[in-house]
């Protein structure tokens, strides 16, 4: 469960975010929608402070998860990103070897020992929808996959430390149409073990994979519902404006 | 105005246009019945088969604009409405025609004008009349404020319709050798009612479209 | 004048200059190489010199010089990537780190001279190490610091981002990813940094003239304290002050040859690591 308070989140002088309040059950998947600039992935990296190494921004407002506060003192960063994973726009895997890529956050956090670990990776990489196809090459270069490969190598890596929850930054825009169709599925899969929080620019995808759509504008959570509802009939004049393309 | 927009408008366009080629063939039908037209009954039939095509055309241009451009919200709503719609109307055209044919049939042609008065039948036609062009003209303005009052009038001519049996029964019993007509006549204003029944659903559709509520089987209006 | 014949000229212009420097290039090689070649042997490598420089080998010089490297690196390395980590990764890009950028580079174009005055009034005198291999290799050390800083910086500048940002989301501390992701991801261009910095510290002749270098010994060095022979040095006293400087000029040139051949293997080895990585 995801709970933010009124949060404001400022890039120097630029506010990026105007007191932004939203709840995320768990187990479900949330679409963020909204033109480029609208600040859904900055509210999406607060989950996981990742806007933490940006430097000089400053944010405001509270930010549960399981009901504490990610932002208190009192939070250890590390122990946070463990919790709430993360899978990037571009595929992002280290330049190792597809069995070190998903060890990875196994080793850094020190996850058990040799045989542990590999049964950890297997697992990982079942779950991503990917054992097939590297089982016999674990030890292969990770660049040696196609994009989409590298993806779910990505989303292995990230459920091989057990998150509670799985933030998703455009996670198929740099992929062909089949390999976006498979993120998709895997989405739809991974959605009974995770909560799911998923920034994207595509809103057919948003509609396909997502319980829930927050739409932004602006800085500012313009609705935030249902995705059938939104998608068949949105509150707001905005929303229907672009959700339907016809902005401006 | 978008690309996109523009398509939508085309869409809306076609629809008025089959709209309102219904609304004609059913003035005429009007005309027809009440004046024993036969001219006028065989161009309402011929004039159906164009309904028909509009009606294919209309759901293959919806099928197309849905598979090309995906539409959401609004949109989505005006196009799935309009796909209903258009299957309304055909229905409608369908009783015009019916209508049509039972004059063309001259095995009843000189019924009682004080028994097509005493049905309200004129007053069944011109209730319907009313409420598919008011309910173009709402679809047109998108504006859903009279879609209540549109429906009320169903109401009257559900009342028509089943005083119309009791009518009908002491007319037949009074004259026996009319009974033939009395059955087609009963045929005639089922038709009406249904049609009646037809233009509701399309004010619900329209409501569905503008305002996405989902006014159907909620015990119909009160 | 058509545009054709203009364009022409021009092409040939830049063409004549590009073959020109080239030219000289290679001439100056050939010609070293030409007259080297002629006195490298296999007693010419590991033997001392003899009768005055004139016969003999240049062995303690190789010896001297690969000390040197040595001990300039051991000492400037872990420095300069150390620093080159603290600017790229934590300082951010906040006033510290422009200062201490405006100051490598001014340090990499200091003359080599001044390193030299420097390290004798440090090392030699203050810090009273003599003229030995320490000071020497303190002295080259300094002098190549700021090629290491810059070179390893941008090698670690040329991490992708998304590897720290991936490493992070994964609960890795910012030292378990600079030393598992960040550092490996460099690693090829770092070394290519060191090997370039060899191919500095065994040319350069002016740091060591007051630090460490010796005229000629009998002895290879025994340790750190003791001073050395090196081959740019020895390649300056061949040229201008033997007994006999006709009779060593041979000697020289194949000194220098030594001396070209070194840097020239350090920098193709750098360049395969470039392209390896």
């Amino acid at each position: 469960m995801i709970e933010a308070k009124n949060i404001d989140f400022y890039y120097g002088n630029f506010q990026a975010l105007k007191n932004i309040s939203m709840k995320i059950e768990p187990k479900t998947v949330t679409a963020f929608i909204g033109p480029s600039g609208c600040g859904k992935s900055t509210f999406l990296r607060i989950f996981n402070r990742m806007n933490d190494l940006i430097k000089d921004t400053q944010m405001e407002g509270e930010c549960l998860i399981n009901g504490q506060n990610i932002y208190d003192k009192s939070i250890n960063i590390d122990n946070l990103r463990k919790d709430v994973g993360m899978v990037f726009q571009k595929p992002n895997p280290f330049p190792k070897s597809i069995f070190e890529n998903v060890a990875y956050g196994l080793r850094v956090n020190n996850m058990g020992d040799k045989s542990f670990i590999g049964q950890r990776v297997e697992e990982s990489l079942k779950d991503a929808a990917l054992w097939d196809e590297v089982k016999d090459k674990l030890n292969k270069s990770a660049y040696e996959l196609s994009g989409g490969q590298q993806q779910r190598l990505c989303i292995a890596r990230a459920l091989a430390v057990k998150p509670s929850i799985i933030l998703m930054d455009e996670p198929a825009s740099a992929l062909d149409p089949i390999s976006t169709s498979k993120i998709e599925e895997l989405i739809h899969n991974l959605k009974n073990q995770y909560t799911i929080v998923i920034v994207t620019h595509n809103m057919q995808q948003a509609a396909r994979v997502s319980d829930n759509t927050g739409f932004f504008m602006l800085g500012e959570l313009i609705e935030y519902s249902n995705t059938k509802k939104m998608f068949l009939n949105p509150e707001k004049e905005t929303t229907q404006n672009y959700i339907t393309g016809r902005f401006g | 105005m978008n690309h996109k927009e523009e398509e939508l408008k085309l869409l809306k366009d076609e629809i008025i246009q089959m709209w309102k080629l219904v609304i004609s063939q059913l003035e005429k039908a009007k005309i027809a019945f009440l004046t024993n037209d036969v001219e006028l009954a065989l161009e309402i039939a011929q004039t159906e088969k164009r309904v028909n095509s509009m009606e294919l055309k209309v759901e293959r241009n919806c099928e197309n604009y849905i598979a090309l451009y995906n539409p959401v919200a609004i949109d989505l709503r005006l196009v799935l409405s309009i796909m209903k719609i258009s299957i309304s109307l055909e229905r409608i055209g369908d009783y015009a025609e019916g209508i049509a044919h039972h004059i063309i049939d001259r095995d009843c042609n000189n019924i009682d004008n004080e028994l097509i008065e005493e049905l309200e039948i004129e007053k069944m036609f011109g209730v319907l009349l009313n409420m598919i062009t008011n309910a173009l003209v709402i679809f047109d303005l998108e504006e859903t404020k009279s879609s209540r009052k549109i429906l009320k009038k169903d109401k009257e001519v559900n009342r028509i319709y089943k005083m119309a049996f009791e009518r009908l029964e002491s007319y037949v019993l009074k004259n026996p050798k009319d009974a033939l007509c009395g059955l087609k006549l009963i045929l005639l204003i089922r038709k009406l009612e249904r049609f009646g029944d037809h233009s509701g659903n399309i004010v619900e559709e329209i409501v569905f479209f503008l305002d996405a509520k989902v006014l159907k089987h909620k015990g119909k209006l009160e | 004048m058509n545009k054709k014949v203009s364009q022409n000229i021009a092409f040939f212009i830049f063409k004549f200059f590009g073959v020109l420097v080239i030219g000289i290039l290679f001439s100056i090689i050939g010609f070293i190489g030409y007259n080297g070649i002629q006195v490298i042997s296999w007693e010419f490598l590991t033997e001392f010199p003899k009768e005055g420089m004139t016969s003999g080998g240049i062995f303690p010089a190789i010896v001297g010089t690969f000390y040197l490297v040595v001990g300039s690196l051991i000492f400037a390395f872990p420095l300069g990537v150390m620093s080159a980590i603290y600017t790229t990764e934590y300082a951010g890009k906040g006033w510290i780190v422009r200062i201490i950028r405006i100051m490598t580079n001014n340090l990499a174009s200091i003359p080599s001279i001044v390193f030299g005055l420097f390290g004798m009034a440090l090392f030699v005198n203050k810090l009273n190490f003599g003229d030995s291999i320490l000071a020497g290799s303190l002295t080259l050390g300094l002098l190549v610091l700021p090629l290491i800083i810059r070179t390893s910086e941008e090698a670690l500048l040329a991490v992708p981002q998304s590897y720290r940002e991936g490493s992070l989301a994964l609960g890795a501390t910012k030292l378990q990813t600079i030393r598992r992701i960040v550092l490996p991801a460099a690693f090829g261009n770092i070394i290519t940094g060191l090997i370039l910095s060899i191919g500095r510290v065994s040319g350069e002749t002016a740091p060591i003239l007051f630090t460490v270098a010796a005229y000629f010994l009998p002895k290879l060095p025994s340790g750190i304290f003791d001073q050395a022979m090196a081959l740019p040095y020895h390649l300056y006293v061949l040229a201008t002050s033997g007994t006999d400087l006709e009779a060593s000029r041979p000697m020289a040139y194949g000194t220098a040859l030594v001396l070209i051949l070194i840097v020239l293997i350090m920098n193709l080895i750098a360049s395969f690591f470039r392209k390896k990585l």
